[in-house]
């Protein structure tokens, strides 16, 4: 009998922490999809649920307050499938309304990646613009003609989509999925 | 031992398991924040002495403190420690894009924030006070030339303070990193 409790006390233990440990690093509660895109708008805020405030504390992050902006991350394509370091993709064209906005490409944790070019990623005050005023983003490994996002030496990445000074920020689950851009699959090699 | 007594004993076990399990989970989660070693007060420990402005490392390769910092943006950072009294921050608006103040509990949730567009005679201020700070203030407010400054009850006693400034070009990020080193903060006088 007392085996079995100190058994079932041992797997419990084990279970327990490797399950906080797995949840902590991408908590589920927080966030909202929108399109490819997620966005956890009250996770840097006083009001932030458990798990988020725990991740917040693992993961060093310096949140960025509502009224500054908000951050959107996309670690798969509009296909939902998984962003691929052997695979072309193509970014654009609009973005939600917001002062300034960049997009770049991280690893999983959220670092900048090193590659060739020192290319970390875009401004929207620096891009290419089609005649529309659209944009197209090219995200690969391999050199692309127009604002190219190198992905880097890295296995697994992620794309992060900032809005600096928007109206949405305090109705992030309100955006609209057609007004962020779209992750787009173009070919693997 | 019957057949139904077995099974009662694995179900029990398995009860046992997931019970302990769950309980386990939620302690780890609400000891996390505070148990942390490394979350960003504590990271920004390396980076300056409390009360004095200092650079936050650029976004890049390499650099591996503060995750999802944005390349394109410049940062500062200010800790405080109330304890000796409430902390004025402020800030001139300069010459960037978007320029922004955002006030961090010792957690690192963010209380408050300002940006340029909220910035009066040209730059952005606050004292950052605790609640009891807030009340000896108000105390001594004078009735007919109400104090001009924007007060902001901090959560915790201590905490620290961001400034960020958007570079619009590669080339501009050197000129947003100068100005967010223009970002002061200093102890108040003590109230007479």
């Amino acid at each position: 009998m007392l085996v079995k409790a100190l058994a079932a006390g041992a797997i419990g233990l084990a279970l327990g922490v490797a399950a906080s440990g797995s949840i902590l690093a991408d908590p589920p509660f927080a966030a909202v999809t929108i399109g490819a895109w997620r966005v956890a708008a009250k996770a840097g805020s006083l009001e932030a649920d458990p798990y988020t405030r725990a991740a917040l504390a693992r993961s060093g992050e310096i949140p960025l307050a509502l009224g500054e902006g908000l951050k959107l991350v996309a670690r798969a394509d509009n296909a939902g499938r998984p962003l691929d370091r052997r695979c072309l993709y193509r970014i654009g064209t609009r973005t939600p309304a917001a002062r300034y906005w960049t997009l770049s490409l991280t690893d999983a944790d959220g670092f900048s990646v090193e590659n060739a070019a020192g290319r970390y990623g875009f401004r929207s005050s620096e891009i290419l613009r089609d005649d529309d005023g659209g944009f197209s983003i090219y995200v690969s490994a391999l050199v692309h003609a127009g604002n190219w996002l190198p992905i880097g030496h890295v296995q697994t990445f992620a794309l992060a989509l900032r809005l600096y000074d928007t109206p949405l920020a305090a109705s992030a689950g309100g955006i609209e999925k057609s007004s962020v851009p779209t992750i787009e699959r173009e070919g693997c090699a | 031992m019957s057949v139904t007594a077995r099974l009662g004993g694995a179900a029990l076990f398995v009860a046992a398991v997931a019970a302990t399990a769950a309980l386990v989970h939620f302690t780890v989660v609400l000891l996390v924040p505070v148990v942390a070693t490394h979350d960003a007060y504590a990271r920004l420990a390396d980076i300056g002495p409390p009360g004095t402005t200092a650079p936050l490392p650029r976004a890049g390769p390499g650099e591996r403190r503060f995750p999802w910092d944005d390349p394109a943006l410049a940062a500062s950072v200010c800790r405080y420690d109330l304890s000796a009294g409430p902390l004025r921050v402020k800030a001139p608006v300069g010459r960037a894009g978007f320029a922004s103040l955002s006030f961090h509990t010792r957690r690192g949730a963010v209380f408050y924030a300002l940006t340029d567009r909220a910035a009066t005679r040209g730059r952005m201020e606050a004292v950052i006070v605790t609640p009891a700070q807030l009340r000896v203030l108000v105390a001594h407010d004078d009735e007919d030339d109400p104090s001009q400054d924007l007060r902001v009850v901090s959560p915790t006693a201590q905490g620290f303070v961001v400034m960020r400034a958007f570079s619009e070009l590669p080339s501009l990020y050197g000129a947003a990193a100068e100005q967010v080193q223009t970002l002061a903060c200093a102890t108040e006088p003590p109230t007479p």
